[in-house]
This record gives structure tokens, sequence and C-alpha cells, in this order.
């Protein structure tokens, strides 16, 4: 018999490829945050049947038809909702909610706040093309101010969401950016998201060939990336530049730009902290990609520990139990003809 | 002793004026004594729940009307004997009376002649925006969602240079209530969805049903359950007949069949919703919203007015109220009953149907939307063979137009219906006859598809030659 116990192997990239035709447009950069999901998984060490993708509407909500484990395709902007329920029914699970801007910024933004609100041990995939694929191109949540598109023929009069900002207010724990063409960039902080106990947010700027051609053009073309993005290192200073160059510092709540010479050594620079207990320093960080001329920084704006929503809830459950007994449903019923709520 | 007594009758006492106090129940709090309670009558001036104060066991402590936040719900007695409120000289207590409100009047709408055109040719989710922009319509309110979205952005398009408003909404139940909130200010508001958006959207219509509030929600319905896909599909006919969200609701449901049908009834649908003070549905079909098609436009135009009963925000429309809740049950149970007078005289005056070959039909086929295209097609195929078919085309679902449907119901002897549902259409039909008591039904058999499927014309006349078969 023992013969055919399958004896558990580390799972290859090969084996989290589900056996369905992808169905996205040639070039879109979804492609690359799957092949980086189908690479890093393996890495992670989940074994398959223990990894579940959760996803809601728009083209990103393809996601978990194109990876070999458990998946669900739920509604519109109720993907939070679902993973929170699979995640309180079998906590073991490795739970991964992928998402866009319209599905969990509009549609799902009450939810998506909430789940970071309460620190569940999931993982958050936005990818945020600042536009909606699915329905053939109509602005959304992200599209900047201005955008013309199918329905703001005159351009935006909507102010986007910073992703970021959002769910560092509703409390995420661990908050990340990066970006589809930097494949490597990507993988590391799938990785460090997949590790990290608590809510994990990973905002990937994704670009959607077809109905938003080159909206992050400036942070991916050679010519201009190194000038428009800042790289976030922990315990690093905030450093940008082909020549690494140029630093950000915070002079009072402003960001001051410096050139760095002899004069501004490096060790003068304040460094990044991820684990800051304020959450004020990555609220800061987060809005300098706001501000015409300042680089976006792209990586791990904030990774700390908080007690998760299920250890709170098996802690509570445990308590429970040990000050009132273990309940017994049978005696309850057998009890008398009237119950005492207390 | 005696001084503390006296001292206590020299205390003002508070009285309540009715249709100020909010009942938000800060004096009952207050008050040590708990000689105030909340009422239970519904003040009509107000339509809210005033408290009721005791007077028996009040000693004029004051807590009450200090904790009062409105200017003149509970107040001090100025004089020692309380007089009643019914018989308050009120100029004493707050000064000048303002002047009489003017009573809002009806600013009608004005038709406006358009000249001959030529027809256009376009989708009907077009030619339904263009129907609605001819009626007066403003205000559009929508989220993108296949196979609807065309429609939102031919508005998106125009609506800012004619002076209009385009708002792509954060999700369905909001859009439902902006449309709650255009629709309170009595100006023709719509939308386009398709069916997962239009399932969020109807605890907003329950809500504009019960505050009786216009808006015109274009539904183009696509395969579900669930997410389903975009195929078209008639399986929402039950959530517009019969399910619109919670509540004693109905609402006139039109069953367009093409472009130019698409067209006429979206400026149908404004009309009615204004005429009725209640949503209007129009259920269309995948297909409808993307075939194209030649559309004659109508002889004229409509400037909207502003009803009497909107809270446009002006002096005229400052003592309008609308609102769903009516806390006192008799007061809902008689709003109710309004309610369902006006659906009777729904049933009773907007009853459509389009009846093709039906005057000696004895084979009657029932179809709506696309799938009476079908329909007719076979019609049209049997009536060459000689088999005498007709088409039954009820324009509105809702109400179901029986009265058109008895009188051949002497010469049928079968009925088909044919759908893109589980029988939505079919339970429509059977329930009517069954409403109108109409004896010896004649057998009433099916053709049915799902998912994006629709009844082919071959289909229908084999299931009609299936039986004929048989007889023979």
């Amino acid at each position: 018999m023992a013969d055919n116990i399958p004896v558990a192997t580390k799972a290859l990239k090969e084996d989290f490829a589900s056996d369905q035709d992808v169905r996205w447009c040639p070039g879109c950069g979804d492609y690359a945050i799957l092949a980086q999901m189908k690479k890093v998984l393996p890495e992670i060490g989940i074994p398959r049947e223990k990894v579940v993708f959760i996803s809601g509407i728009g083209c990103a909500s393809r996601f978990p038809y194109y990876i070999n484990s458990y998946g669900f395709h739920t509604i519109h902007g109720r993907a939070p909702a679902v993973a929170t329920g699979i995640k309180l029914a079998n906590p073991e699970l490795s739970v991964w909610i992928i998402t866009g801007d319209g599905d969990s910024l509009s549609i799902g933004g009450n939810h998506l706040i909430h789940l970071c609100r309460r620190n569940l041990d999931v993982n958050v995939i936005l990818f945020n093309n600042q536009i909606y694929g699915l329905t053939k191109g109509q602005y959304s949540p992200t599209s900047p101010l201005g955008k013309v598109t199918k329905t703001t023929p005159y351009g935006s009069i909507d102010r986007p969401f910073n992703p970021i900002s959002l769910v560092l207010s509703a409390g995420a724990t661990f908050v990340a950016r990066t970006i589809d063409r930097d494949t490597k960039h990507m993988a590391e902080i799938f990785k460090r998201a997949a590790a990290h106990k608590g809510c994990s947010f990973v905002e990937v700027y994704q670009n959607c060939n077809i109905f938003n051609d080159g909206a992050y053009r400036l942070l991916t073309e050679p010519e201009t990336k190194f000038d428009q993005v800042l790289y976030l290192e922990d315990g690093k200073p905030l450093i940008y530049g082909k020549e690494k160059n140029r630093a950000l510092r915070s002079n009072g709540f402003e960001v001051e730009t410096l050139e760095l010479n002899e004069s501004v050594e490096n060790q003068d620079l304040p460094v990044h902290r991820e684990n800051s207990e304020s959450e004020a320093y990555a609220q800061w960080l987060s809005r300098i990609g706001d501000v015409p001329g300042l680089p976006v920084p792209v990586g791990v704006f904030r990774a700390v520990q908080r007690e998760t929503y299920e250890q709170l809830s098996e802690q509570q459950l445990a308590g429970a139990i040990q000050k009132k007994g273990p309940g017994d449903l049978k005696q309850l019923f057998i009890s008398g003809d009237t119950w005492k709520v207390e | 002793m005696e001084q503390t007594q006296a001292k206590t009758r020299e205390r003002p006492k508070p009285f309540v004026l009715p249709e100020y106090c909010k009942g938000c129940g800060r004096c009952i709090e207050a008050c040590p004594k708990h000689c105030i309670q909340l009422g239970t009558e519904i003040n009509p001036e107000s339509g809210l729940v005033p408290i009721i104060i005791d007077l028996a066991i009040c000693n004029g402590c004051g807590l009450c009307y200090m904790a009062c936040p409105e200017p003149y719900g509970l107040e001090k007695a100025l004089v020692e004997l309380m007089p009643d409120v019914e018989e308050l000289d009120r100029h004493a207590y707050f000064g000048d009376a303002k002047p009489e409100r003017p009573q809002p009047q009806p600013i009608p709408d004005t038709v406006v002649p358009l000249p001959k055109m030529e027809p256009l040719v376009t989708k009907g989710s077009y030619a339904s925006a263009i129907g609605a922009l001819l009626a007066g319509c403003r205000h559009f309110f929508g989220y993108p969602i296949t196979p609807s979205t065309e429609g939102a952005e031919l508005m998106a398009k125009l609506l800012p240079k004619l002076d209009g408003v385009f708002l792509q909404a954060v999700s369905e139940v909001a859009t439902v209530n902006l449309m709650y909130g255009c629709g309170g200010a009595g100006l023709p508001c719509m939308t386009f969805t398709s069916s997962p958006g239009f399932s969020l959207m109807l605890e907003g219509v329950s809500y504009m049903i019960g505050a009786e509030l216009p808006g015109v929600f274009v539904n183009v319905m696509r395969g579900g359950p669930g997410l389903g896909n975009i195929g078209p599909e008639q399986a929402d006919i039950k959530l517009a007949c019969r399910g619109l969200g919670h509540g004693n609701t109905h609402a006139v449901t039109l069953a367009p069949s093409s472009p130019q049908e698409m067209l006429d009834l979206t400026m149908l649908s404004f009309e009615l919703t204004f005429k009725y003070r209640n949503p209007v549905i129009i259920l269309a079909d995948g297909y409808l919203g993307q075939m194209t098609g030649r559309v004659t436009l109508p002889d004229h135009m409509i400037k909207p007015g502003i009803p009497e009963w909107a809270v446009y925000g002006d002096e005229m429309h400052r003592g309008n109220l609308i609102c769903s809740i009516q806390l006192s049950e008799p007061d809902l149970e008689l709003h109710n009953l309004h309610l369902n007078k006006k659906y009777q005289q729904m049933i009773a005056n907007e009853q459509r149907a389009d009846l093709y070959y039906c005057e000696d039909a004895e084979i009657l086929i029932v179809a709506a939307n696309t799938p009476s295209r079908m329909a007719k097609g076979a019609v049209q195929q049997l009536r060459e063979q000689g088999v005498r078919a007709g088409l039954f085309r009820p324009v509105t679902l809702w109400p179901f137009p029986v009265d058109y449907l008895r009188p051949l119901l002497n010469q049928v002897e079968r009925i088909i219906v044919v759908e893109a549902s589980n029988g939505q259409l079919e339970d429509e039909l059977r329930l009517a006859l069954s409403h109108a008591e109409a004896p010896n039904l004649p057998r009433i058999e099916h053709v049915r598809h799902f998912g994006g499927v629709l009844p082919q014309q071959q289909e229908i006349i084999d299931k009609v030659a299936s039986r004929e078969m048989l007889m023979a």
C-alpha cells in the first residue's frame, strides 16, 4: 500500500502551469506577472494544493485559470470578501487575491480597505494599468486627471487614487510596488509578500498595450527610467539616477532633492526603514511619486509585524472556551424551555 | 420645604413643537425624571416621530430643552400655565411668521417639433441613448459592463455638448443611488447596465419605487447565473417582473426587438416613468444592444419641465419630502395601497403587444426580444406552408398584455413560448392568464435556450411540426 502514496516532491515552475489557453492580448503586461508568479511559487515551497488564487473582475481576474492550484473567479469587486471567508475556514492556505485597479478600487473599494484593516494573512496583487481593459477602455480610479478614454472624451476630472497611500491608511502591514517590465524585482517582491505574515499588498504597474499603452513608459524606457524610478532598499538612503548621484530626503514634510557630491556624503542621508513604527514615513514616501519631477518609489514601502486576524480569532475562541468551557449544543437544546442569552 | 416647592412651581416646564422635533432622543437621555419618551405617531408635517412629555412628573429642571439641538424643538414655557400647542400664539413666541411659502407648481414638458430626417443606421444601444436624449434625458450614470457599455460611451460623448452630465459611477450600487438623487430632483435620468449590474441595482430600485422616483434602467440581458457570459439571454424577466428588490414593487417593463424599438421604447419609458413616478425597466438582450438597423427618428423631442413634487432645491419646492420610510404600520399600509393602485393603473393602461398574423392563428408563438425575430421568420415560413401560425409579441412584459391575448384564445389550439430562459416569459404568460381567469386554456409548449444560445427559426418550425405530425 505504501507504494501507492504519492511522494511529495518539490514542485517545479511547470507544475503551476494550467492547461488553459491564456486569453490576454498579445503584448499584455499580465504575461510577465503570470510568468514570475509561476517561477516564484515553487521557490516559496508551498504545495500546490495549499495555494488558492482568488480574483474578481477584469483582465487580471483571468489569472486563477492559468495557475494550476485552487482558484476562484468570484464576483465583481468581492474577491477580498471571498478570500476572507476562505482564509477563516482554512487558515493554513496561502491565499492570493489577484485584482485590478477597477476591481479593487472602484466596485470593490470597500472590501479592499476592510481586508487591510483586519490584517488577514493574505496577499493582494493589484495589476494597475490605469484603465478598464476588459470593457474596452473606460477610465478607472487610477486614471490620471485629464485622461481621455471612451467615457471621458473630454478628459477625466476624477482625481486618481494612490493605491499605496490608500492601503497604508487602511492598515496593510506589507506594502510594496513593482513594475511588470522589471521581472527580477517583481519576483523578489512576490517572495517577500508570500513570506510576510499579515495583509501583503503589492501594486504592479502593468501596461495595457491595447487601451492604455505607454502609461508607464517613463518608468520603463532605458533613457528615462533611472531618473524616474527610485528603488527602495531597507537600511539604505533614497538614492536614484543612472550614476546613483541623486538622493531624496525630507525637510519637514517637504521632499528635498540633493545632488550627491563631496559635500553630501551617503552617511549624511537618512535611510529607508521598512519597519518604521510610524506609518507617517511610508505615507510621505508613497506620495513622492505624485509630485511632478520626483521619481516614483518602487519596492517595499512598509513591512511591520502585527497580529493577524486569524491569530486573534483563534486566540479569542481559545479564550472563550477556557473561560466558559467547551460548548455543548445538544445540552443547550435540552436544557429547558427558556434560554438566557448573556 | 415650602420654599423649595414654590421654586419648583416657578421653574418653566418644557413643551414640544411636534413639527420641529426630530425625535433624536437627547432630551430623553437628559431627563432625570424619565418623563419624556419617543412618540408612536409620525408627525405628518415633518415625517418624523416627535417625543411626548408627561408633565405630571416634570419638575421643570430644564435639562431637556438645554439638550435639545433643534432651534424650536423643545422650548421652555414662558407662562406658568403651559398653553395648548394647537392654540399657541406663535407670533408671541417666535416673532413674525415667515411669509407663506409659494406652492410648488409643475413646469410642464415642452414638445419641440423635429424636421423630417433621413433614417439613421445605428446600433441598438446607440438608438436607445438617442431616444433618451430626445426624451430630454441630460443625466446619465453608469458603470461599464459588457454588452451594454456602448450606450454609456455615446452618452459620455454627447452629454457634455448638450449641457448634460455623464458620470461613470464607482459601481452599480452607486449608479442607482445617483439616479435616486437625480430622480428626486425631478429630472429625467437613466443608466445602461447588464444582468450582474442590474442585480446590484435592485436594492436602490426598491427604494426608488418606495420613494416614487422616476428613472429609466436599460438592462441589456446577458447569460447567467453569476458571472455567466456576455451572450444574449432573457433570464432577468423574473427580476424585472417579480423581483425588483424587496417590498411590494412593480415597474413597467418593456421588451424591444429592434434598434427602432430601442429608440421608441426608451422615449416611451421617460414618459411613463414621470407619469407614474415609478422606475421603468427596458429589457433588451445582448444581441439587441449590438444589432445595427435602420432607425427612423421621431417628429418631435421633449424639453422636460419640473414636476411639482420634485425636491429641486429652490424656495418653491422647499416643502417637498422624498423618502421611502414610513415607520407607522397604518401609514405604510396606506402607502402600499397607494402604490398598488398605481400598479393597477399600469395594468389597465400600459399593456402593449405586437400581433403578427394572429387574427386567424391556430398556433400562437409567443416570444419577445431577439427570439421574436426568429419566431417571426418561423411564422412566415409556416404560413407559406399553409399552417395557420401567428406571433404574439409582448412589448410590455409587465404588465403582461393579456388583454390582447384573451380574445385569441377561442381560436388558438396551441401556444408555443419561445425564449432564452428557463420559462420566465412562459411564467408571466401563465400567471397573467390565471389572473384573467381564462377558461379552456390551449396546450402551452415551449422552445427554450440558455447561456447565450438563442432559439432558431428551424427549431420553432420543428416544434410546430412535431405535434402536427402527431395529430395527422
